[in-house]
């Protein structure tokens, strides 16, 4: 079998998440189910992350932060649409596709 | 409880308390609550006994302040657990604690959200939230531990704040900064300061079938605008999926209403939702120093990894209400 035909990390994340909602969480009650959600729900942003290509940070961002503080880029649109796709982009890993 | 601590605790209560059981309750990722069963000369009693986890944020009130608002809000006629007992002596458990009665009911939100009938229906229970916040906002108890609202529009109070947790921050935060500067430039005067509350949201408050059974988690009160606990209340980041505007519980303008008629005061509804803006970057500022304990290593937690996942749908939330 060549490397190729394992499983890759986002699959396997999913089988596994598929495996604890469907047939570990049903017969769990409290404080382990509430628990074993958390972990389905890291599971599912891992996967997200694992299959989306790394999201820079926003260049120069520090920078950025002063300027904005300082009120010199108060009317910037473009800026602004940068932060809105940024914020939207980080989102769709972090967020349960709520958006 | 180990041992040496429920011994202590044992020998500290006052003479004809005994007690039967303790458990940690679930939730709670900054304070502990332990649920005690008690007997008192005889009499069983539901206790709470509240005290900080192992790693306390910066900008959460000590145990004894909020003991002290606890008390203020009961004798003012707010709904909330009845406070017995205070220990400010770190020898008996460790930390500083305080006891208060057990109510029954649900806190939980996402529950709370999607029920038609907890709280009397979702009308009555908006109208009874709002008839809370205006007993809070007439509380006046001198509370010397707070301290007074500077001489400035509270938007600069509040930005002001934020900036400073956000310059401590691990990196760089534009969204927040952007949605900061926002508040910064529409700030509204200085108007009516009073006890603001300061995280009444759903989960932070308990139901029954019937109506409220206790409005929970002071650590943050102080002086502030009413309109900043209107606007936390609504905050989108507070209504759990839900579609309801108010807490993710019934509609905005039965909250306007009855917090006009139970308060005397008008609500601006501009202001309040200014105030959710403002929410949602409080919101933000504490999930990213709830994540910075797990990422640093101080409390290795997944529900905090999980907090810090947050922070993007925050900013997102923020740039769509200040572009």
């Amino acid at each position: 079998m060549s490397a190729m035909e394992l499983p890759e990390a986002a699959d396997l994340l999913a089988i596994a998440r598929t495996t604890l909602l469907d047939e570990i969480i049903p017969a769990l009650t409290g404080d382990a189910r509430f628990k074993a959600l958390m972990v389905a729900n890291a599971m599912a942003i891992a996967g997200r992350a694992a299959q989306t290509d790394p999201i820079d940070d926003i260049p120069n961002a520090s920078l950025i932060c002063a300027n904005v503080r300082a009120g010199k880029l108060d009317d910037d649109q473009d800026l602004a649409n940068k932060l809105l796709a940024h914020a939207e982009a980080r989102c769709r890993i972090s967020s349960r596709g709520k958006k | 409880m180990d041992e040496p601590r429920r011994t202590g605790l044992a020998a500290w209560l006052p003479d004809g308390v005994s007690i039967i059981a303790m458990s940690l309750m679930s939730g709670g990722a900054i304070q502990q609550n332990w649920k005690m069963d008690v007997l008192v000369d005889g009499t069983p009693e539901a206790w709470v006994l509240r005290t900080d986890s192992t790693a306390t944020l910066t900008h959460s009130r000590p145990r004894e302040e909020e003991f002290a608002l606890l008390t203020a809000a009961h004798a003012a006629g707010v709904t909330v657990p009845q406070p017995l007992m205070l220990c400010t002596d770190k020898s008996v458990i460790g930390t500083v604690f305080f006891i208060m009665r057990r109510v029954e009911g649900i806190a939980a939100a996402h529950r709370i959200v999607r029920s038609e009938t907890l709280g009397g229906g979702r009308v009555a229970l908006v109208q009874k939230l709002a008839a809370e916040l205006a007993r809070i906002h007439a509380i006046n108890t001198p509370l010397p531990f707070l301290k007074p609202h500077p001489d400035q529009p509270p938007g600069h109070r509040f930005v002001a704040e934020m900036r400073g947790h956000l310059d401590h921050g691990r990196r760089p935060r534009p969204m927040l900064e952007w949605g900061l500067r926002h508040l910064e430039r529409h700030a509204a005067p200085r108007g009516e300061i009073v006890l603001c509350h300061n995280d009444f949201r759903t989960g932070n408050y308990m139901v029954d079938e019937h109506g409220i059974t206790g409005v929970l988690d002071w650590e943050f009160s102080g002086w502030g605008d009413p309109h900043e606990d209107l606007g936390w209340l609504c905050a989108r980041c507070w209504r759990f999926g839900s579609d309801q505007e108010v807490g993710g519980v019934g509609p905005r303008a039965v909250l306007y209403a009855a917090y006009e008629q139970a308060s005397g005061r008008s609500v601006n509804d501009a202001l309040v939702r200014y105030w959710e803006i403002a929410a949602t970057i409080r919101w933000a500022v504490i999930a990213i120093s709830q994540a910075e304990r797990h990422i640093s290593g101080t409390e290795r937690s997944l529900e905090l990894a999980l907090t810090g996942h947050i922070v993007p749908e925050l900013e997102l939330d923020v740039m769509r209400a200040t572009t």
